[in-house]
């Protein structure tokens, strides 16, 4: 079959192609808002009530959402952070430690605070995961809690403090439902545009593939404070909201069940979705007030509703809204990687320098993974990488991309590499595959390959949550570049499919496409036959080949010998850590000593 | 007031301690942490209240009917939120499922018990003052829970098996090591654990549905900071931090102890995971 | 029915195993009399452990199997063990908090208490050099006493079917050779082996039969007297001819 694609990015595509994806996305969360907006007409106060209260809660679950949803830290504490932001808001008001403030310059005031305290809260989650990180949280609000009952000088204690009052015209029940209307409209808006970000993949690449998003050059420290200062300040917000609507606040009224209400209605909702979680904290909201009867059950059957949704439904309210990854894919897909598009991804200038390993010695509780081992990875060549079981091959892989330390010895690329560090190798055009796919499952492919194309990235935080042009910019040429990297190795159908129902040798070759991303200087592969059919790894050869052709070095770790003798320009047989053999594959293919230790003869 | 400080902080460091010996029981046969540590202890007092005060049974009826409802409470946090989550990839799974039951059983006791604190009835009526039951009855069951797992994991099969699946789940199952059978029997263990650490200091805490979380997060510290899994660890852990506890109250008030419990906990967390974990986290390539 | 073939031992039809969406074994056929010792070859990844991890019930498969009559079909590790299909796991992983005695008797968890201490005796007899250290923890044998005491597990249970997973990794000359003299000597007594071997001097020696997987499928299967076995197995394995050192 002739290839008949041409080497020709789709650069924008047409205006209207872009609505029909938007659009579905957008209108329910327009109807909603519309719905909201017409409340009055009811002329019912009653239910201009549950609806503010409805909007203050998702205010703060839209940015608590980006922490569990996206980044999927267990944060069961954030009622904390309302509570900090309610009495912040309230105290500033009322003056009782500086002179009265006007409450939306409390409210903003308040807003930073909450942002600090969300790092603080936050922060832990870089080395304590799941439970650890989720007790530590659960540490914090009791604490706030008992804090805001100990110092009665300022919060009143038991006996609590009046909220902030609003200004005209927000301060009739109407007014002040579309104050919190707009700011919710708002939120939404701006994490729709984070989630649709590089910042909102990076989130979900390590929440799901931590060590991939390293090796794509994210750093996982920089990202947390960024979220969680957002996250905090808007819970803050949310908080001189509620303290506003409830006009008078006691510690009794941040309760744990709150809490629990919003990180529940994350889950309900569906991580990696903002529709979700909102449908999921108006349900939550309203649920017992239309079931008074219900009411003391409440918790129960918020707890109910969520071990239904981790045991029967982990995709939440989302994945039953998720009606396009329901039609069946084609079953006798075949992946056709197109080896002729990749001289226009990987544009590189002259050829680069090669990459050295020198003396590098890494040991594991005194056992010698590595011992001594020197290796030279030339541009535009396959390096070959064989041995056998435990004599070090993955161990060197992930010492280059920095996973491992070693001990002694250097990485050199043009200057010495950090040690450690694996977030650094993307910016030096360090490229690489796992042996299992590190893959985003809930995520789209064309999202999973877009993650590759972090550090290309130029928005910041801001620009990105205010939609600029800049992020724009951003996510079209990301998006043009992560189609192209598809079409290169033959995915392009199944772009807009979610990653987790793609075959296993589908999701080596979104790897490859992803690590494309980067224009690699160096790709480093991990098992990439491993699970394929003869033929496709007879394509994936070919492949291969073609990228050092353009300049690439790749270094190749894998068993299946016959690619290896096929596609490698040099050969290196590691033994207990050390190279035991080095030369061209039909210097290797007669080694004596390499067949008695590879093949065991 | 020396004297009272170390009786109460003792025996709430008693309690605190079987809560963590509660989670490593657990832990060790399904690497979960659950939320129903905590819950366990709460039924043991709300059990034992029930059984002796409402139901007016004799106190030893009372406790093994206690323990006995809270390990098939245990049993069926094994059923329905660990076991079902134990196959996913997602680790953190267990943390939702355990954290879901553990407030559907609050919730329920809260309903049909009482939302308010009932009282727990005396046992024996010996001694008085800083000597009195209330403070020495947590440290015998503490004593006795330690001495019972010892007898366990020294002398009988059963508790080898307990101890190889804990090392090394998957050369046990290979093996042929009934796997499914041990993990459920060592949730029993852990519910009864659990149970008896509320009923001995069910004079102490009442009989509170609301003490679940508290004594789920205290009786974490010490497992967290004594290393998972590590029995002595959990019990020196919570004395001591029963007594810290408790001094704090009394010379500063309940605030900073509870604020500096818990800027502990986040320090040493922070300062040394693996240190105090014991084992480095494993490969993650 | 006329019994002019004797059934064999196991028989295993069609076995597709992996895991998760990797599927490493991609239809496998093997059977093993009563009393055969079978060497498994083959090149890394080429599915010899998911092979004996599936058939003793620690992974799911599909396919076939069937063993001293009876269909395997939904068994688990401990019904395995039970019918005499004993599986010792590569990587001499010994309970190291435990004493030697302590291990064994592991093994013997569902046989009758009395019986017990008679069958740890048993396997004990097979290798002297951890009798000695019956009281010492596992963690306290060197790597070869561990893997001794794993395969001593094993005999524990008296197997019709031992399935040893590369006994040998990591040992010295010696050793191996103590290893492989047990499996000669449960060859006498009418134990069948499938033996998962790296070096294929002492597979060829110790085994009646080998069978070659390469990339999840049987490349291979001869009996050990057959010639030129080296070289064949190495064309099995790369799929074509070449000139190579080993029969240069």
């Amino acid at each position: 079959m002739p290839d008949t694609s041409q080497p020709t990015i789709h650069s924008d595509a047409p205006a209207d192609i872009g609505w029909r994806v938007v659009l579905p996305k957008v209108l329910p969360l327009v109807a909603l808002f519309i719905f909201a907006v017409l409340l009055p007409l009811t002329d019912n106060e009653y239910w201009a009530l549950i609806t503010t209260r409805a909007a203050i809660y998702w205010v703060l679950v839209a940015g608590l959402n980006l922490v569990v949803g996206y980044a999927g830290q267990l944060a069961i504490g954030y009622v904390a952070l309302l509570t900090l932001g309610a009495y912040t808001t309230s105290v500033l008001a009322a003056g009782n430690v500086l002179p009265p403030l006007p409450t939306f310059v409390a409210l903003a005031i308040a807003a930073v605070a909450g942002a600090v305290f969300g790092v603080v809260v936050g922060l832990p989650a870089l080395r304590l995961r799941t439970f650890y990180f989720a007790m530590a949280t659960l540490g914090f609000a009791t604490i706030v809690t008992q804090v805001a009952l100990a110092w009665e000088g300022v919060t009143g204690g038991g006996i609590g403090i009046s909220g902030p009052e609003m200004p005209a015209p927000f301060n009739t029940a109407w007014g002040f439902l579309y104050l919190c209307l707009a700011l919710a409209a708002m939120v939404t808006w701006a994490t729709s545009n984070v989630a649709k970000s590089r910042f909102g993949r990076a989130l979900i690449a390590v929440r799901d593939a931590d060590v991939a998003a390293e090796a794509n050059g994210i750093s996982k420290p920089k990202l947390f404070v960024t979220i969680f200062l957002f996250s905090g300040a808007v819970a803050a917000v949310a908080g001189g909201l509620f303290a506003s609507l409830q006009t008078y606040i006691t510690p009794d009224a941040f309760t744990f069940e709150l809490s629990l209400l919003f990180f529940i209605a994350v889950l309900i909702g569906g991580r990696g979705s903002i529709l979700g979680p909102l449908i999921g904290t108006i349900i939550l909201t309203i649920l017992p007030e239309i079931a008074a009867p219900l009411a003391a059950w409440s918790t129960f059957l918020y707890a109910a509703l969520l071990l239904i949704i981790v045991l029967a439904m982990p995709g939440g309210i989302a994945a039953l809204l998720d009606f396009k990854n329901r039609k069946p894919l084609q079953s006798d897909r075949a992946i056709k990687p197109r080896p002729t598009l990749l001289g226009e991804i990987l544009k590189r200038s002259g050829a680069g320098r090669p990459m050295t390993l020198k003396g590098i010695v890494l040991t594991f509780g005194g056992v010698r993974a590595i011992d001594g081992l020197d290796l030279n990875i030339q541009p535009g060549q396959v390096h070959g990488l064989i041995g056998p079981n435990g004599s070090g091959k993955t161990t060197t892989l992930n010492v280059i991309s920095g996973y491992y330390a070693p001990q002694e010895g250097e990485v050199r690329l043009n200057s010495p590499l950090a040690r450690g560090a694996p977030e650094t190798r993307a910016g030096h055009g360090i490229a690489r595959t796992f042996q299992t796919p590190r893959i985003v499952g809930e995520a789209s492919v064309i999202d999973n390959v877009m993650i590759g194309g972090w550090i290309e990235g130029q928005s910041s935080f801001v620009e990105t949550l205010m939609s600029l042009p800049r992020h724009r910019q951003d996510e079209r040429s990301l998006e043009a570049a992560a189609r192209l990297a598809l079409r290169a190795v033959g995915l392009e159908e199944l772009a807009d499919v979610r990653a987790d129902r793609l075959q296993h040798s589908e999701l080596r070759f979104v790897e490859i496409a992803r690590a494309l991303m980067l224009k690699p200087a160096f790709l480093l592969l991990d098992e990439p036959a491993a699970g394929l059919a003869t033929d496709e790894i007879e394509r994936l050869g070919q492949l291969i080949k073609e990228i050092s052709r353009q300049g690439t070095g790749v270094l190749l770790v894998e068993h299946h010998a016959d690619l290896i003798f096929d596609i490698c320009d040099e050969v290196t047989v590691l033994n207990l850590g050390r190279v035991l053999a080095n030369g061209t594959p039909a210097e290797i293919r007669v080694h004596k000593e390499v067949i008695s230790a590879y093949l065991g003869a | 007031m020396l004297a009272s400080i170390l009786a109460s902080g003792l025996a709430v460091g008693a309690i605190y301690a079987l809560i963590g010996i509660t989670y490593n029981t657990m832990f060790a046969t399904s690497r979960v942490m659950s939320f129903t540590a905590g819950q366990l202890g709460m039924l043991g007092g709300v059990f034992g209240s029930l059984f002796m005060l409402r139901l007016g049974w004799p106190p030893v009826i009372g406790l093994l009917a206690s323990l006995g409802a809270c390990a098939l409470i245990g049993v069926v946090t094994e059923i329905v939120a660990v076991r079902p989550v134990l196959k996913s990839l997602e680790q953190h799974l267990y943390v939702l499922s355990t954290l879901a039951l553990a407030l559907m059983i609050q919730q329920v006791t809260a309903i049909e018990w009482s939302t308010e604190p009932q009282p727990f009835p005396k046992l024996f009526g010996i001694g008085s003052g800083v000597f009195d039951e209330k403070f020495w009855l947590p440290l015998v069951a503490c004593g006795l829970t330690i001495a019972g797992l010892e007898l366990l994991y020294r002398k009988t099969l059963v508790g080898r098996a307990f101890l190889a699946v804990a090392e090394d789940n998957f050369a046990a199952r290979a093996l042929g090591l009934p796997e499914r059978n041990l993990r459920i029997a060592s949730y029993a263990l852990a519910g009864a654990i659990g149970g008896l650490a509320g009923f001995a200091g069910g004079q102490l805490l009442l009989a509170f549905f609301a003490n679940g979380p508290l004594l789920n997060f205290y009786g974490f510290v010490p497992v967290a900071l004594g290393g998972l899994g590590n029995n002595r660890g959990a019990v020196i852990g919570g004395l001591a931090l029963g007594v810290f506890q408790q001094a704090a109250n009394f010379l500063v008030g309940g605030i900073f102890s509870s604020v500096a419990v818990f800027v502990l906990f986040i320090v040493v967390l922070l300062a040394a995971p693996q240190g105090l974990f014991g084992a480095p986290a494993a490969r993650r390539v | 029915m006329p019994i002019s073939v004797p059934e064999p031992l196991i028989d295993i039809r069609g076995l597709e195993a992996g895991y998760g969406k990797i599927r490493v074994l991609h239809g496998i056929d093997l059977a093993i009399g009563p009393g055969e010792v079978v060497a498994l070859l083959g090149p890394n990844g080429g599915g010899k452990t998911t092979l004996l991890r599936a058939v003793s019930g620690l992974l799911p498969w599909t396919g076939a199997v069937r063993f001293a009559g009876q269909d395997l079909r939904g068994w688990g590790p401990q019904e395995t063990a039970r019918a005499g299909l004993v599986h010792v796991i590569e990587g001499h992983r010994v309970f190291t908090q435990q004493s030697v005695t302590d291990n064994l008797l592991l093994a013997a968890y569902d046989l009758p208490r009395g019986e017990r201490m008679a069958r740890v005796e048993e396997a004990l007899n097979f290798f002297p050099e951890i009798a000695e250290k019956r009281h010492q923890r596992g963690g306290a044998l060197s790597g070869g006493q561990q893997q001794m005491l794993t395969v001593a597990q094993g005999l524990v249970r008296r197997p019709r079917l031992l399935m040893l997973d590369e006994p040998s990794a990591g040992l010295s000359p010696v050793l191996v050779d103590r290893v492989l003299a047990v499996v000669a000597k449960l060859r006498a007594n009418g134990t069948a082996v499938l033996l998962v071997e790296q070096l294929i001097e002492k597979a060829l020696a110790a085994a009646d039969r080998v069978c070659a997987l390469a990339q999840g499928r049987v490349v291979l299967q001869a009996a050990t007297t057959e010639a030129d076995l080296p070289r064949r197995l190495e064309r099995a394995y790369f799929g074509r001819d070449h000139a190579t050192a080993l029969h240069a």
